[in-house]
């Protein structure tokens, strides 16, 4: 085994030497399985162990980056030299600066040992019995396949402020994708299931069993006419909603004037029932870590408190150029690009009503299952989608519809919920629970 | 996992906005190893004996199977970013690896290394031959380097260019937009140029190898007024050198995003439901991309998922549509040699005056559905296997004018420019945003809309082209299917009949 923590101490040395002020290394080193399914049979097996390391610099206040793939001491000197070189063409800022706090949030069970552990072919059998579940329906005409998926790794950050620190983490998820056919129609249907332990993945009935429902309640399908109307996001598509927030919410955007939210801290910009939250301390939480993408420390952190904007996220420099400081929200995509800005596990919290309530208690509407497009736009607050789901008549589910739009801007969407269901997914990365919105654009016939 | 939505995109998209909308373990769990992309000069890339390519070959088909190849790839990419007036951040990346890849019957087995060594090839053949165990084996053919013409020429290879020339060439953007109206706030140049070397050798004998230049250039421009915001962009790609920037003018791609910014704020809420649409030549060709072109994907024809299964042959009821997928148009950013997988590219009709006549494959398609290789085997990295990918896909010109197809529509949606759009191969259903449009009235465009949906089925589509203009025009992107391909996507000026507009308010 390779001292990865060594490694990246040595390069950081190595980066000032070559001329560097301040440097920043990042290591990833990890291994991927991913099984597919199809007809019974194995479609594909795809399996690698991957390294590679991102090293940031900074000479006279300009930042550049270099990555390499390559952990040999001399590919990783050379991408050193890269770095300090490349700085020159940049501009000095005084906003680049590095984080010094050594600190780690404590976040319990992000590593499974058993994934690596459990046998290939069991792997496999798992499946093709989700393939096999879903398909025995006879209402199901054929699978798309299903799939597994494995990951696990290991994340290293050094800095020269003295940072150094590193965790493993794990993760594995399997789905199954099926078409109910019936004359000329065709519908499919779809369900996964990610988790960070082997053993907290969903009965393979469950998973089987919801896709090929997707799947058959959306046949025979039923126009309706363009109107307004009330229209319930259903908790498995209602995190479409939170994209447009998010985008809205980099506190990078914000400074630029690219954010509808801009301006809007301390001010009401939902209904009281609505809270969102940022969190990466989950316990098992499919995004959560003891430390962001450049070694701050994570937390837990209420962006929008009872309808009232509370929080931008930031990462060390642009909190620097904001004046605050870093939430713990630097992301970085695999070790090839600099750290930008994202979230841990961002939720909207759970409210009190049943979910049958919430459709019980519309009259004429639509119940949303499935959502396309961009969602809301976070840099005008405006949303249009492609929908489809069921038409809701009289508080009670009438048939399906397929091809509609829904359109409308952020305010009307967040200011206009009048119900909040209880049926938040806890697992999910990036979740809210069911949600009724009192009026919004429908367009059909 | 294996949810099929296909989706294209004008400009790469950052990774947490997509959380919103894929979610899933590949981004959520751990290091995103499967994910890294482009990174880029390295030393030249190592050249392997033919010997040994041989050696991992016969390995990989050791267990039995049909197919062996080996990939390698190295791959020297830049990417610069210049945003609110500086040169905020500056990304050199030095990526290299290879992939094994085995066939057995419908079974692919694949298996990829960092580590360019005759070693860790012969265990990544290892791995991927545990699909074929047990299986009937193929005795390889020893390699032979062959030659194939080249749709791609430089004149002033990246590898030569000053960092200066690039940082001129941003600035000259970014002033052209800041200058183009006093609405305009910021404007966002994001450069990036690669340089990819292939090598291929498979168990028919084949060894290829080249090298393949990349540029592409995202001018976005965000202006503020009347109370909202717009951000614009406009984008420039080609497998060229610098001199790509020679014509197409950095200070263009910034006037025309500066244009579309400003044109926007006084946009109005679009209406809703049923309308006619004329679509503007160029990128508005991603619609078929998408609604066409991935359900003609020989994959889902091999697996009888797809709308167009069995349909080869058959008459779609309009003469006036024909869809081509060519990646040999000189340069174009879906060009290449060759695929992936070495088949050379070529123009392939897909749709002629109405009828299918082709379905686009790769390798194992190819051979499933007994049809022959397209050239559209393509693959993101050495870490992906390769899959059927459209190149430069788009509605062949036709012969009506474009200011009579705006003038003979007495009312609808006049679509200037899209972002992207995704389908469901399944049913063929998609959805597309777009960036740009306008109310048609009495056949003239009139007021600006805000961003609305498109969306429809694969044969409305082909059923509702009633004019195609003369003025075919391209434009580039990324395209998603489980891996990113560069595209482009192209079409004349054409109106579609009845499509379902996502607007606001009631008509």
């Amino acid at each position: 085994m390779m001292d990865i923590k060594g490694t990246a101490e040595q390069l950081v040395k190595r980066c000032l030497k070559k001329g560097a002020d301040a440097a920043e290394v990042y290591i990833e080193t990890g291994r991927d399985l991913s099984i597919d399914v199809r007809k019974g049979d194995i479609e594909t097996v795809r399996e690698a162990a991957a390294a590679g390391a991102g090293i940031r610099v900074f000479v006279k206040g300009r930042m550049a980056f270099a990555s390499s793939n390559d952990l040999g001491e001399k590919a990783l000197a050379d991408a050193a030299g890269r770095a300090v070189e490349f700085a020159r063409v940049t501009t000095a800022d005084p906003n680049n600066v590095l984080p010094d706090d050594r600190g780690e949030t404590a976040v319990a069970g992000l590593y499974d040992p058993s994934i690596a552990r459990a046998p290939m072919e069991e792997k496999i059998e798992l499946a093709k019995r989700l393939e096999s579940l879903a398909t025995k329906d006879p209402r199901i005409t054929k699978s798309d396949g299903a799939a597994y998926r494995e990951t696990e790794g290991e994340i290293v950050i050094a800095n020269s402020n003295g940072l150094l620190k590193g965790y493993k983490s794990s993760g594995c998820g399997c789905g199954v994708s099926v078409v109910a056919e019936k004359g000329d129609q065709r519908s499919s249907g779809y369900d996964s299931c990610s988790r960070r332990f082997y053993g907290d993945l969903k009965p393979a009935e469950e998973i089987a069993g919801k896709a090929a429902r997707r799947a058959y309640e959306a046949l025979d399908p039923r126009p309706v006419k363009t109107q307004r109307a009330a229209v319930i996001f259903h908790a498995d598509v209602a995190n479409v909603l939170l994209g447009g927030v998010l985008g809205a919410i980099d506190g990078e955007r914000v400074l630029q004037g690219a954010s509808f939210l801009a301006g809007k801290m301390g001010q009401r910009i939902a209904v009281e029932t609505i809270t969102i939250v940022d969190d990466g301390t989950r316990e098992k939480g499919l995004a959560s870590a003891p430390f962001d993408g450049e070694g701050v420390p994570t937390a837990k952190r209420i962006i929008v408190d009872k309808g009232v904007l509370a929080a931008f996220l930031y990462n060390t420099a642009v909190a620097k150029r904001a004046g605050t400081r870093s939430t713990g929200n630097a992301a970085r995509d695999g070790f090839t690009g600099l750290p930008g800005i994202g979230p841990h596990n961002f939720t909207m919290l759970a409210g009190a009503a049943k979910y049958e309530d919430v459709v019980a208690a519309t009259r004429n509407g639509l119940l949303v299952k499935e959502v396309t497009g961009y969602g809301i736009n976070p840099v005008n607050g405006n949303f249009s989608g492609g929908a489809s789901g069921f038409w809701i008549e009289n508080g009670r589910i009438a048939f399906p519809v397929r091809g509609l739009t829904i359109a409308g801007t952020a305010d009307e969407i967040f200011n206009g919920i009048d119900l909040v269901a209880d049926d938040l997914d806890p697992f999910d990365a990036m979740a809210a629970p069911t949600v009724r919105i009192k009026e919004l654009q429908i367009g059909g016939e | 996992m294996t949810q099929n939505f296909f989706s294209v995109d004008d400009i790469p998209r950052r990774r947490f906005l997509e959380l919103g909308i894929k979610g899933g373990i590949a981004l959520a769990a751990a290091p995103s190893l499967m994910s890294c992309i482009k990174a880029g000069q390295a030393p030249p890339p190592p050249r392997f004996a033919l010997e040994d390519l041989n050696k991992v070959i016969r390995r990989a088909l050791a267990q039995g199977g049909e197919f062996g190849e080996i990939y390698i790839e190295n791959r020297v990419s830049r990417s610069i970013l210049m945003e609110e007036g500086k040169f905020k951040s500056a990304v050199f990346g030095i990526s290299q690896g290879a992939g094994v890849r085995v066939i057995s019957g419908d079974k692919t087995g694949y298996a990829y290394t960092d580590d360019l060594t005759l070693d860790a090839f012969l265990r990544a053949a290892d791995v991927a031959s545990y699909v074929a165990r047990g299986a009937k084996a193929v005795a390889p053919v020893d390699i032979r380097e062959e030659k194939r013409p080249s749709f791609i020429t430089v004149k002033v290879p990246l590898q030569t260019v000053a960092e200066e020339k690039r940082l001129e060439i941003m600035k000259r953007a970014h002033d052209a937009a800041l200058g183009y109206d006093p609405r305009v706030k910021m404007a966002s140049i994001d450069y990036y140029d690669e340089v990819r070397g292939r090598t291929i050798a498979n168990s028919e004998g084949l060894y290829l190898t080249d090298e393949l230049p990349l540029l592409f250039f995202v001018v976005q421009v965000l202006a503020a007024g009347n109370g909202t915001s717009h951000m614009g962009r406009e984008r420039l790609s080609r497998h060229a050198g610098l001199e790509m920037f020679d014509e197409l003018k950095p200070e263009d791609a910034a006037r025309a995003s500066a244009r579309e910014s400003v044109a926007m704020l006084e946009a109005k809420d679009a209406p809703a439901g049923k309308m006619d649409v004329v679509m503007q030549n160029g990128w508005g060709g991603v619609l078929v991309h998408e609604a066409v072109g991935h359900p003609l994907e020989g994959d889902n024809i091999a697996r009888e998922t797809g709308v167009f299964v069995g349909k080869l042959g058959r008459q779609v009821p309009n003469p006036k549509f024909t869809m081509v997928d060519d990646g040999s148009l000189p340069g174009f950013r879906g060009t290449t040699d060759f695929d992936d997988e070495g088949t050379p590219m070529k123009r392939n009709v897909l749709i002629q005056d109405g009828t299918l006549v082709k379905y686009m494959t790769d390798v194992l398609s190819a051979k499933q559905i007994k049809m022959e290789r397209t050239g559209n085997g393509r693959r993101e990295s050495f870490r992906y296997m390769p899959i059927v990918r459209m190149t430069n896909t788009f509605i062949e010109k036709g012969t009506d004018k474009p200011a009579d197809i705006l003038a003979s529509t007495p009312s609808g949606l006049y679509v200037q420019s899209l972002s992207g759009g995704s389908v469901n191969p399944t049913d063929g259903v998609f959805n597309f945003t777009c960036r740009e449009a306008y109310l048609i009235e009495n056949g003239r465009k009139t007021v600006p809309v805000k961003g609305a949906t498109l969306i429809g089925s694969c044969l409305d589509v082909i059923q509702g082209v009633d004019a195609v203009g003369d003025d075919l025009d391209f434009g580039p992107g990324i395209c998603g299917k489980g891996q990113a391909a560069e595209v482009s996507a192209g079409q004349p000026t054409v109106r579609i009949r009845g499509i379902n507009v996502g607007g606001s308010r009631a008509r």
